[in-house]
């Protein structure tokens, strides 16, 4: 029992993830009918992207 | 006798009559005021609950796949998991905002302009009057417990346009009413936007150049709280200019509400503005004139330091 990613499926998940986002969160700044937390949509779109490049440092160093 | 017993029969009636008919509206006034707050009570939760809801249909399959895709080493599932359970942990963090509609906010400024049209109607000052906004000591300064007053930022109205400043101790004293010079103490119109908009940007205005100020100040309100379309601050030799495109507090200068105070004191944005200048510069800041585009989108306002 382990879990079936690897590092570089999680790297390309997050990727992914962080770009849509990314997009969202840019696209949501200049309107003002959306009623969400942009700050946090940010945040956690720029976590996730911190998280993408931890995965490529760990990718580097550690290369399978 | 019987007459008598006949008309207070008569009145008796009239007054069942009367009290039948007041009683009958007041209670479905009463009755339609209670509707109004369960329906807006019920629709505040609908609101509240649907990003909870939303964020549990996601999070709890997603977390289930995930459990499935290790137990059975499937990729696609474990994706698939990862996928639904970021989504449903994004429902619960980035949660809708609670909004209210920008007329409210000038219609509840409209009281406070209207008192002080009533106090500088009753209290017969004619001519043009001016408003001072006079700046507070700063927070860390030790000041005696008699000049404390001096820490709060307030705005001298004028009677007269070329008066002087009343004392300092008589402003230490917290008065309201000043008969030498003639005019009164209140505290800003705007002060309470400028205190959010420090709690929010954490940014002692005081520490700031004006033209710091000038530069950072009108971006930062557009982006954090959409309060107009468009703001420009320039300085000019001793005074600023402001320039606001679609303020929410457009409609207080509109004729219709005939508003005078609003020409001397400035909106809540603008007040909230006078404030910051005089906060920056530590000098007294004077409200010169403003004009308003014909069709109240635009509103331009000088205002001019002068020395206290």
């Amino acid at each position: 029992m382990r879990f079936p990613l690897s590092i570089s499926d999680i790297s390309l998940w997050l990727a992914v993830t962080a770009v849509i986002l990314l997009t969202a969160s840019e696209l949501l700044s200049s309107s003002t009918d959306v009623v969400i937390e942009k700050k946090g949509l940010r945040l956690v779109a720029l976590a996730l992207g911190i998280g993408f490049m931890i995965t490529v440092i760990v990718r580097v160093f550690q290369p399978i | 006798m019987e007459d008598m017993c006949s008309g207070r029969t008569e009145e008796t009636e009239d007054e069942t009559v009367e009290s039948t008919t007041t009683q009958y509206p007041m209670e479905t006034i009463k009755q339609l005021q209670a509707e109004a707050e369960n329906s807006g009570s019920e629709l505040r939760k609908a609101r509240h609950i649907s990003s909870w809801k939303i964020g549990i249909v996601f999070a709890v399959p997603g977390a289930l796949s995930l459990i499935f895709a290790i137990l059975n080493d499937s990729q696609s599932l474990a994706f698939i998991g990862l996928g639904l359970t970021f989504w449903g942990a994004l429902f619960f963090f980035v949660r809708p905002i609670r909004y209210v509609k920008s007329s409210l906010l000038d219609s509840t400024a409209m009281s406070l302009y209207s008192t002080i049209d009533r106090i500088v109607k009753d209290l017969k000052y004619k001519g043009t009057l001016a408003s001072y906004y006079i700046p507070p000591y700063p927070k860390d300064v030790y000041l005696p417990e008699h000049l404390r007053g001096l820490k709060d930022m307030i705005v001298f109205i004028s009677a007269d346009r070329n008066a002087d400043m009343p004392s300092i101790v008589e402003v230490a004293e917290s008065k309201f009413l000043f008969e030498n010079p003639r005019g009164i103490c209140v505290a800003p119109p705007g002060l309470g936007l400028l205190i959010q908009f420090e709690k929010e940007l954490r940014i002692d205005i005081t520490r700031l150049e004006l033209s710091e100020l000038c530069e950072s100040l009108p971006p930062l309100l557009l982006e954090n709280f959409q309060l107009a379309k468009e703001i420009e601050m320039k300085t000019e030799k001793n005074q600023v200019h402001l320039k606001i495109v679609d303020s929410i507090y457009k409609n207080l200068y509109s004729r219709e509400e005939n508003l005078k105070s609003i020409h001397f004191l400035g909106c809540p944005l603008v007040s909230a503005m006078a404030c910051a200048i005089a906060k920056t510069t530590g000098k007294l800041v004077k409200i010169h004139r403003d004009r308003i585009s014909p069709d109240g989108q635009t509103i331009e306002v000088w205002c001019r330091f002068t020395e206290g």
